[in-house]
């Protein structure tokens, strides 16, 4: 029973989480709320599941429970492997965006190039002097 | 350079820790009349003081964001330019600025919006059978996944017309960049046309290549876009 109440509590905790979640990805949240589902009707019906892992091969029901589990960790995992990404992006825009405020003309024009520096976030002198002023 | 009558045209070119060829690749292309801009991606071999003394313009990513990332940001810079014929070309020399009239005229006359570059049409000197397998690997996935009629899909010489450019997201930094321009293509629905081209593979080309064990890079990046919008 213990067990079971802790198995139970955990998998509501994904299906929270997949609710949470499914603005920014819906495939990762449908994903995880159907695997918790299953996991949730396993914990309370540990017979079916000991009836599906035979059938699947996998010996006893809290084996496939335990897969189970696994298998949600994992695209947990993908889903936080998705968000860097997402923050990645951010930071290409980011970057884009001081490069592109910092052109150089080249010396092919006839203007002569103004800095032999690379573009520079502003530093913290800069703003102190301007904060100075 | 603004001849009269002649559409502005600008190239592209994408370098990271390139200093060793990219004064002479934007000096060949300079010498064809063409505006250049030099995007360096955060090197630190002083490829940007390199191409300042003969680039149009020279932009330079606080870090390295890849290639991808790169050449999106000289699309934008060469728009907000006016350009209305936009190039990518390689840093690293395989490529020969001559070459590049040929894809202007492909834009005129067939009226394309896109022309890709070609090693299949083309030729490829001493090119290694590993690159042969990886590029007609990539070429299959890429015509599978986009329907795109196309011989070579990893080539870094293309041109764009104004309305072309303007179509491409290009929101994979990496090395996945050259198969998103292609799905752009192919979502875009707007005309596109190859053009064959000659790539010389030196040492050096070679060497800042990419990997073969790249292209499953390729493949997971665009599986990734695919999940997460």
């Amino acid at each position: 029973m213990i067990a079971q109440a802790t198995l139970s509590l955990l998998l509501c905790c994904v299906l929270v989480y997949a609710w949470a979640e499914y603005r920014r990805s819906p495939a990762v949240a449908l994903l995880s709320f159907v695997v918790s589902l299953v996991g949730l009707y396993f914990v309370w019906v540990p017979s079916h599941s000991t009836r599906v892992a035979e059938f699947i091969g996998v010996g006893r029901g809290a084996d496939l429970i335990l897969y189970l589990w696994v298998c949600i960790s994992l695209i947990v995992l993908l889903n936080l492997h998705l968000k860097l990404r997402a923050q990645h992006e951010l930071i290409t825009a980011l970057a884009r965006t001081i490069a592109l405020a910092n052109v150089s003309s080249g010396g092919a024009k006839g203007v002569q190039w103004r800095s032999n520096e690379a573009p520079r976030i502003v530093s913290n002198e800069d703003r102190a002097e301007t904060a100075g002023r | 350079m603004q001849n009269d009558g002649l559409p502005s045209v600008w190239v592209i070119c994408a370098a990271f820790n390139e200093a060793a060829t990219i004064a002479r690749v934007v000096a060949d292309l300079r010498r064809g009349g063409y505006d250049v801009v030099v995007v360096d991606d955060g090197s630190t071999d002083g490829t940007r003081h390199v191409a300042a003394t003969v680039a149009t313009a020279v932009i330079t990513h606080p870090v390295n964001l890849g290639q991808g990332a790169a050449l999106k940001t000289g699309i934008d810079y060469a728009l907000s330019q006016g350009a209305e014929i936009l190039v990518t070309f390689d840093a690293d020399g395989q490529h020969r600025a001559e070459e590049i009239p040929r894809f202007l005229r492909a834009l005129g006359h067939q009226r394309a919006d896109f022309a890709l570059g070609s090693r299949r049409l083309g030729q490829s000197r001493d090119m290694p059978f590993a690159r042969r397998v990886f590029l007609v690997a990539a070429t299959l996935f890429t015509v599978a996944t986009t329907g795109l009629r196309l011989t070579d899909t990893h080539n870094g010489l293309r041109a764009f017309t104004r309305r072309g450019a303007v179509a491409l997201s290009l929101r994979q930094n990496r090395m996945a960049h050259a198969s998103e321009i292609l799905a752009d293509i192919a979502n875009s629905g707007l005309h596109y046309i190859e053009v064959p081209v000659t790539v010389d593979y030196t040492a050096y080309s070679l060497a800042k290549g990419q990997r073969t064990g790249d292209f499953l890079m390729i493949v997971l990046d665009l599986f990734a876009k695919k999940l997460h919008r």
